[in-house]
């Protein structure tokens, strides 16, 4: 009986990897294919490794400017998000105020509010403002939509940090601040792991939100570049895979490089 | 090392819920005082007060001379001991016992001197590179005393730090913090529930209920004159027995009534009595189980009793009984008695006790106070 569960679970492994490395793999064996083999054969091996995509891919899509955009944001982003929302989770925490209890359920209530449920007045009211076009003002934005996710994971992980740590850091000689930079910031650590890895993915491959506000080419992010493969009557799907690919593989690497720490802060996150 | 004074001290909490009232207390320089008393009672809000993590709600507090009711906690020269311990996890314990002397900006090398002096005093030297996670509740325990003392502080706050440890580890632990105290040498305000510790720690105690002080004194004078009933019944294990009594004067003599049984009271209480101009009342009795005696035969105030349980406890015995309608606790020594006759010692045996005269207690009945302070 065991034993038939074993192998139900493993099969069923098996056609959930395929089922999310198939897009990867047609993306990749595509990417050195030219357009009309792709539209011919989508799955059919290439004829041969050719880099000649990537290349046109890198040209068109600027793909340097595009990087440091998107690092840009997705960095200043995810800082801003993880110290602001951290710092918000401990003051709510930390005072027990009715009001405090009403802001808090305002924010988890805000989080199944569907993005494109506020994009048209978001957009409206910043055209307005004439706020638009600027990747500062995109971090901003970012930060608005991830407080609440965040405030959330670390509004429960404070909730369990022990009250006399910080108050044995106040007797120490620790101001208000100091006990939360020096205390309960460092012990936040697992926590701050599951946010960032779930943000940075999040604003790396973020299309909708700036495409709305990014409107000058030279500002666009890795993901708005790939727009550059669709003309107006066609699309270059051959280099546009490249593009993917090229857009992806910053991400993919450093996944592979920090997979232990990833698994064990999002593992610790859960247990505590 | 300073002395602290607490004038008026009051705490009232959101929604009017007085926490402790009326406060005074003047601990001298290098003096060890223990708050002590039941769960809610304020012992640890007194001390958090003290400490600067609660707001002072009235009254004066002063630390030396200094007015310290608005001083950040940081600023009181004090060091506390947590139940919890409230070691930082992410820090070692070199560094969780440096990290006050870091904050203060003191040299590295006087730092290191400091942590190892306390490390070796508390012998936990071998263990400053390891994190709090890796230690024992005991050894946690070691640390953040070792944190408290690196700093020299003026006062020394510990609000139950032995609470968390079970018995054995407690008995080694209170014996290191007297041994501590004749160490460093400064004033000691200690929080407990258990007055065991708070017998044996405390140059004094303060007993408190309901955020009210009930009485202050050495273990001694707590233990032999309780201002009230209160206190009698939480200072001793097992706890004193009371008795609905009445107290009479005839032919000079003040006696007291348990159900039928009269019984004249010492020359030393008669004394007392006489002096306060005693007139008759209701009353109750109060007497500690080592002060109940198995009766003589025929020997006069001699009450019967019937037991119900026997508790043996190895040199002693604990032998519940009812002796006037009321449950009552007798503690006898088996040094005394001999064992292979103690029939009755079993359940529903009926057996005569005499009260020793000059340890009994007598409090009024209505005001609950001792009528002999």
């Amino acid at each position: 009986m065991k034993k038939k569960y074993g192998i139900g679970k493993y099969i069923l492994t098996v056609v959930l990897l395929i089922l999310f490395i198939v897009p990867f793999y047609l993306m990749v064996i595509n990417s050195f294919k030219t357009t009309q083999q792709f539209v011919d054969s989508p799955f059919s091996l290439p004829n041969g490794i050719d880099f000649k995509n990537y290349v046109d891919a890198f040209k068109k899509m600027n793909f340097m400017g595009a990087f440091t955009n998107s690092l840009i944001i997705m960095v200043v982003s995810v800082i801003l998000i993880i110290f602001s929302s951290s710092m918000a989770a401990y003051f709510l925490v930390r005072h027990k105020w009715k009001i405090n209890k009403i802001i808090f359920a305002i924010l988890v209530a805000s989080m199944i509010v569907p993005f494109q449920a506020v994009m048209i007045p978001l957009v409206s009211i910043y055209g307005n403002l004439d706020l638009m076009n600027s990747k500062w003002v995109l971090m901003f934005m970012y930060m608005g939509f991830g407080q609440a996710f965040a405030i959330f994971i670390f509004h429960g992980f404070i909730k369990n940090i022990p009250l006399e740590m910080e108050e044995a850091a106040l007797i120490d000689g620790c101001n208000k601040m100091q006990s939360f930079f020096r205390i309960v910031f460092p012990l936040l650590k697992p926590v701050i792991i599951t946010v960032l890895i779930l943000d940075v993915l999040w604003i790396w491959n973020d299309y909708l939100l700036p495409s709305l506000v990014l409107l000058s080419p030279a500002e666009r992010t890795l993901p708005l570049s790939t727009y550059n493969f669709f003309n107006s009557y066609s699309v270059d799907f051959a280099p546009l895979m490249a593009g993917i690919v090229l857009t992806i593989l910053p991400v993919l690497i450093v996944y592979l490089f920090c997979q232990k720490h990833i698994v064990k802060g999002v593992v610790q996150g859960a247990i505590k | 090392m300073a002395k602290v004074c607490l004038k008026n001290i009051r705490k009232v909490y959101d929604k009017g819920i007085v926490a402790v009232d009326d406060f005074n207390l003047e601990i001298n320089d290098k003096e060890f005082v223990v708050l002590v008393g039941p769960s809610g009672c304020g012992k640890s809000t007194t001390l958090r007060m003290i400490a600067g993590l609660e707001e002072i709600s009235g009254g004066e507090l002063y630390i030396g001379e200094k007015l310290v009711n608005s001083v950040a906690p940081k600023d009181r020269d004090i060091a506390m001991v947590f139940q919890n311990y409230a070691l930082y996890p992410h820090m070692t314990v070199y560094e969780n016992m440096a990290f006050a002397l870091k904050l203060r900006k003191q040299k590295k090398a006087e730092i290191d001197k400091k942590v190892r002096e306390a490390a070796e005093i508390l012998n936990i030297t071998d263990l400053l590179q390891r994190k709090p996670k890796a230690l024992s509740g005991g050894q946690r325990q070691r640390v953040a005393i070792g944190r408290a003392i690196v700093r020299n502080p003026q006062v020394f706050l510990m609000d139950e730090p032995l609470s968390n440890l079970d018995a054995k580890l407690r008995n080694m632990m209170r014996a290191e913090i007297i041994k501590l105290r004749q160490r460093i040498n400064t004033t000691f305000v200690y929080v407990t529930h258990d007055q065991i510790e708070a017998m044996t720690l405390g140059d004094r105690i303060v007993i408190m209920k309901d955020g009210i002080i009930q009485q202050i004194g050495t273990p001694q004078e707590v233990f032999e004159s309780p201002a009230n009933i209160f206190v009698a019944g939480f200072i001793g294990s097992p706890q004193m027995n009371f008795f609905d009594a009445r107290l009479e004067c005839s032919g000079g003599f003040y006696e007291v009534l348990i159900g039928n049984t009269a019984i004249r009271l010492a020359e030393s209480i008669q004394k007392k009595l006489k002096e306060k101009g005693q007139e008759p009342k209701n009353i109750i009795v109060g007497i500690r189980p080592e002060h109940i005696l198995m009766a003589k035969k025929d020997e006069p105030g001699a009450l019967p009793a019937e037991v119900d349980v026997s508790e043996m406890m190895g040199s002693e015995i604990y032998l519940h009984a009812k002796v006037a309608r009321k449950d009552c606790v007798v503690r006898i020594s088996t040094s005394n008695i001999a064992i292979e006759s103690n029939e009755w010692f079993a359940s529903g045996s009926r057996i005569d006790l005499v009260f020793s005269s000059q340890h009994m207690h007598l409090f009024d009945a209505e005001s609950e106070k001792n009528l002999l302070t």
